[in-house]
Order: C-alpha cells, then sequence, then structure tokens
C-alpha cells in the first residue's frame, strides 16, 4: 500500500454535516492545494459517509496512517495539513476520542481483500 | 480550479449553459413541462407557503448553499458538476479503459448502456417526490415538513441534473428519455417507475425515515459507483448529487432515531407506547425489516453479467474505486466467494469478481447501514434498556438474486416456507400496523412542538432553534 496515494477522509454523514463538515472538506482540500499544488505528497482528499463515531464529529481520518481525528473544526487545519505535509506526525490532541471498535469498523472497511 | 457559477440565468448552473445555446433552449423548453409536473406531482398543497430551504449556490470553497425562506414552485433548482479533483489530465482508474484519459463524450459502443445507467438512476429522482406528495399534510412538526420539502426539491435537482447529461450528450435519445421521465408515475400500473421500490406507497412517516435511511442509502451507493466512472460528466454530476444526498440520509436517520428515543423515554416512565399514540419497538423492527429488505433488492443479483460489462467498459466503478484501495482496478483473476442453497444445503459458490459488482457494492450498503442501527440502539442503552432493534441480514425476505425465492430469519437462517408464514407478521408490518401508524399521523403545525410519538431533534437546520419558524404559512 506503501505506493498507494495517503487518503484523508472527512465525515461527510448526517451528524458531521451539520457542523460543517462539507465546508471543512473544502476548506482542508484547497488549504493543502495551496501547500503542495502539485500534489507531489500523493495526498487525495475524499468525503466519507458516516464513520459512526458521530458524537464526536467532525471526524477525519488518514488512511494508511490510521489516525482517527475528531472534533476538528476549522481552526485545527493548519495544524493537520502540516502533519500531513510536513512532520508526519499524529496529532494526538485529536487522537482517540472514538470508542475502539469504531476506528476498527473504519480501518477494516478500507482494507478491501480485492 | 473553480468553475464559473452562472446564477442569474434562468436556469442556474455552472456548465457553460450561456455559451451552449443549442442544449440551454432545449433545456429551457424542458423546464415548462418540468414545473408542470411539479405542480401535479410534486408536494400536494403548500405551494404558497415559504419553506426555509437550502439551495445549492456552487461548488467549491466558500460553502455551495444558501439558506432562505422560499415557496417551492420558485426554488431555483440548477445544474451543478463538480470541479475536477485535480487539475491536468485524468485518467481512467478501473476496468478496460483503465489508464486512457476520462472520456468527455461518452463513445459510440457504450451509449446505449450508459443511458440506461443514466435513466434508471434518474427515474427515482421523481419517483421518490411522488411517493411521498401526500407526507406534508401529516407532518408532526414543521421541522420534519421543512425537512421532507428539502428532500423533494433535491430530488428535484437531481433530476435536472440527469436530464442535463441526457440532452447534453446522448441526442434525440436523450431528450425523449428527458420527456418520458416526465410521463411516467409512481405506482401508475400502465407507466410505472422503473425500479420496484420506487412504485411503493410511502403512507406515513415511519415509511419516510425507513425509506431515506434504506432506500436513499442505496441511491447513495449506486452514485458513489457512478462517480467513479470514466465517463466525466457523469461522475462530475453525481460526485455533487452525493453532497445533497448526505442530508436525506440524515434525515432518515434522525428521524427513527428520534421515534426511538420518544418510545425509549415511555417505556422508561413505564408506559406503554401504543397507550398513547407513540411507536412500539416491535412496530419499529418490522418496518426496517420491510424497507431495508427491499432496499437490499435494489443492488440486482449479486452475480450479474449486467454488472460485469459496466465494470468492464469503465461505466461504473466500485464503491471507492477511484481512492487506489483495491489491490487489482481490473477485478480479472479473482473470484467473490459467498454461499448458495440447494434443498436446505448450504453451499460455496465463488463468483468471478466482476459478474460480483452488485455484491461488493452491497456489501458496503450493509456495513453502512450495520454502523446506523447500532447508532438507534446507543438510545436505547442511554435509557438504560435492554431491548435492540437489528438490521436483518442480506437473505432476508428477499425477491432478486441468490436468496430470492427462499426462505430465510431475519438472522439468515434458512426456514421452510411455512415457518416464515407463521413468523410473517411478527417480522413484516401487517395491515393493523399501517393502520396504527396511520392513526398516530396528527399534524402538528406550531412553533417547536412536536408529534407525541418523535422526540425533537437535539439542534435545528443551519444553526436556527428548533423552534424557528421553518414553514411560515399564508
Ligand atoms: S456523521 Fe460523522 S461520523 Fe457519523
Ligand atoms: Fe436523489
Ligand atoms: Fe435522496
Amino acid at each position: 500500500m506503501s505506493d498507494g496515494p495517503r487518503l484523508v477522509y472527512v465525515c461527510e454523514g448526517g451528524d458531521c454535516s451539520e457542523k460543517g463538515s462539507v465546508e471543512l472538506f473544502e476548506e482542508l482540500r484547497a488549504q493543502i492545494h495551496d501547500k503542495d499544488s502539485g500534489n507531489k505528497s500523493n495526498i487525495r482528499v475524499r468525503k466519507f459517509p458516516c464513520f459512526g463515531g458521530c458524537a464526536h464529529g467532525i471526524n477525519v481520518v488518514v488512511y494508511p496512517d490510521r489516525c482517527f481525528y475528531s472534533k476538528v473544526t476549522a481552526a485545527d487545519i493548519p495544524e493537520v495539513v502540516a502533519s500531513l505535509l510536513e512532520n508526519g506526525k499524529k496529532i494526538e490532541r485529536l487522537s482517540g476520542k472514538v470508542e475502539k471498535d469504531v476506528e476498527q469498523i473504519t480501518f477494516d472497511l478500507l482494507t478491501t481483500g480485492f | 480550479m473553480t468553475s464559473f457559477v452562472d446564477l442569474e440565468a434562468k436556469i442556474p448552473n455552472n456548465v457553460g449553459l450561456k455559451d451552449d445555446p443549442v442544449i440551454r433552449r432545449a433545456l429551457e423548453t424542458w423546464q415548462p413541462a418540468y414545473l408542470e409536473w411539479w405542480r401535479d406531482m410534486g408536494p400536494s398543497d403548500f405551494k404558497q407557503d415559504d419553506i426555509y430551504l437550502r439551495t445549492a449556490v456552487g461548488v467549491g470553497r466558500g460553502g455551495w448553499a444558501n439558506f432562505g425562506h422560499v415557496k417551492m414552485p420558485d426554488y431555483r433548482w440548477g445544474i451543478f458538476l463538480a470541479d475536477p479533483e485535480t487539475e491536468g489530465e485524468r485518467k481512467i482508474k478501473f476496468g478496460d479503459a483503465m489508464g486512457q484519459p476520462v472520456w468527455m463524450q461518452i463513445p459510440g459502443e457504450m451509449r446505449a448502456r450508459a443511458r440506461r445507467l443514466i435513466v434508471t438512476q434518474a427515474d427515482t429522482e421523481p419517483a421518490s417526490v411522488e411517493q411521498q406528495r401526500l407526507l406534508g399534510h401529516t407532518a408532526p412538526s414543521i421541522y420534519d415538513m421543512r425537512n421532507l420539502f428539502q428532500v423533494n426539491v433535491e430530488e428535484g435537482r437531481h433530476l435536472w441534473a440527469m436530464v442535463y447529461l441526457l440532452h447534453k450528450y446522448f441526442g434525440s435519445e436523450g431528450r425523449d428519455e428527458a420527456e418520458e421521465l416526465l410521463r411516467r408515475r409512481s405506482g401508475d400500473p400502465d407507466n410505472p417507475r422503473v425500479l420496484q421500490a420506487f412504485n411503493k406507497p410511502i403512507r406515513d412517516w415511519m415509511a419516510f425515515f425507513c425509506f431515506t435511511t434504506f432506500t436513499d442509502r442505496d441511491g447513495k451507493y449506486q452514485l458513489a459507483a457512478l462517480a467513479e466512472s470514466g465517463f466525466d460528466p457523469l461522475a462530475r454530476t453525481t460526485q455533487f448529487m452525493l453532497t445533497e444526498e448526505a442530508h436525506h440520509l440524515q434525515v432518515g436517520e434522525n428521524g427513527i432515531a428520534r421515534i426511538i428515543e420518544r418510545t425509549a423515554q415511555l417505556m422508561k416512565e413505564g408506559v406503554d407506547p401504543r397507550k398513547v399514540g407513540a411507536m412500539p419497538l416491535d412496530l419499529i423492527q418490522r418496518y426496517i425489516n420491510e424497507w431495508s429488505s427491499a432496499s437490499y433488492d435494489l443492488f440486482g443479483g449479486e452475480d450479474s453479467s449486467n454488472a460485469a460489462e459496466a465494470f468492464a467498459t469503465s461505466l461504473k466503478g466500485r464503491y471507492r474505486e477511484g481512492d487506489g484501495l483495491y489491490k487489482d482496478p481490473l477485478a480479472l483473476n479473482q473470484n467473490y466467494e459467498t454461499e448458495i442453497f440447494e434443498n436446505g444445503v448450504e453451499k460455496k459458490v465463488q463468483i468471478p469478481l466482476r459478474r460480483a459488482m452488485n455484491a461488493l457494492l452491497l456489501e458496503a450498503y450493509h456495513a453502512d447501514a450495520t454502523r446506523i442501527v447500532a447508532r438507534w440502539n446507543r438510545v436505547l442503552e442511554q435509557y438504560q434498556l435492554s431491548e435492540r432493534v437489528y438490521l436483518p441480514t442480506l437473505r432476508f425476505n428477499r425477491q432478486i438474486g441468490l436468496y430470492g425465492g427462499l426462505w430465510f430469519n431475519p438472522q439468515g437462517e434458512q426456514i421452510s416456507k411455512e415457518a416464515f408464514e407463521r413468523k410473517r407478521t411478527e417480522w413484516l408490518p401487517v395491515d393493523a400496523d399501517y393502520q396504527y401508524v396511520k392513526n398516530c399521523m396528527i399534524k402538528v403545525w406550531d412553533r417547536g412542538k412536536f408529534a407525541n410519538w418523535i422526540a425533537p431533534p437535539p439542534v435545528g437546520i443551519n444553526n436556527q432553534p428548533v423552534d424557528f419558524e421553518y414553514v411560515k404559512f399564508h
């Protein structure tokens, strides 16, 4: 999987979109594009339908890095971008808020047998 | 890269209609027919009332929709394609055409198949508006009424999105199809809608919330598969539709969650929901069983040569195909394993992967729906109740595919037809259920008030309070 893209999934499920996840998605994508217009980092920002961690939205998942960020707001975007493009460090402050099985189901779904 | 959005035009759009006089005129000719259809078959009454609606106004950074009070017939139905994700040449990511640049026109040999895919999707949009047209009269609150009408106008916009593709890329055949879309009628024995679940009446709000949870969710997965298409205009149209679709799913999901919450409150207080016109859990379960199993059938047969062709021709991908999650974007040389039943004996079968595309999409759908039901159960948990609702397995109550015509309980164990019939009234709604629900559907139209069978939502729409005047009656 190392040669594949890094996927950044922003939840567009009911609760997260009520909290502005569609706008957050656009902003995150735009800020990544501003910093890395040639997409050398091979990052793709995509929407995802509800991870099941709705009470902790807005949720953002990075795959295959296995980061599950919760309660993400527009103010967190620069830090998320920096983590993706510069230091590669998982943002602990946004991690570990949803139940472990919710995280697991999400990563299982993204890892297909085909 | 952001496209120019022309909001002043007769038909708001970001597809350059201004410089495309032929298509613009064709669509402007179709527009009065559409409005006539909306008048006849859209929500019955409420045409003069002001509804707090979201209107798509563009794509990209800085918000994509506006909120405000509008009369439904004045809603600005527009045509929007998502902006391409990357600049420069984009490549097809799966199927036999993999690696070729995406198609800006539909290749001749694929025309018929692509047209059929588009028409099948397009037909569901007006169909659901027709199915729901009477529900406004029994709305449990003006908040819910507003959500219903939001769903309805956006299904109307989805029809516009598909009709644009038909006009623009499919010549006179496309124009004929666009007209037919306004002629078929949900449930009409002589001229029905294409798919069976869209000819089923949505008689009450329980059915509406189940429909938006389970049947709209099928739509979401179909759109997501088309959003991977090598035919670029189709991919970008469906990508934009998905954003609106997310709200429809939320309406359903939250609607059932609120019904369950109200029921849980009553149970906790020791009140029998049936005595006070609320929804008992067993009845909710029967509705879940009915609508989820009917929606499973919408995916088509698990083993399907049609699905294989749609994949092979790079017209319809797997869920999230373009994300690069799949090891083999050609889907050759692999099998999908599942079980069939012969004379009561379970047997493993191998389906060549391309032929199993419907099954793969259905699996993703089922995982998603499983999460929703788990979320509903968290409500029961919060009220410290031990009762739970469940999602039936993919084998239950199927009319088509590997399990069609066979008999299973909701847990997926094969049983005899007689055993099924004995349990039918426990598993699926009966007339008495429909009658009971119908009797509970009493309109509540005062600001901030809700019918006794549904809890208020935790928050309002677009940061408005729950008791906001979502509908202004005139
Ligand atoms: S709505 Fe975002 S996780 Fe469910
Ligand atoms: Fe739709
Ligand atoms: Fe929908």
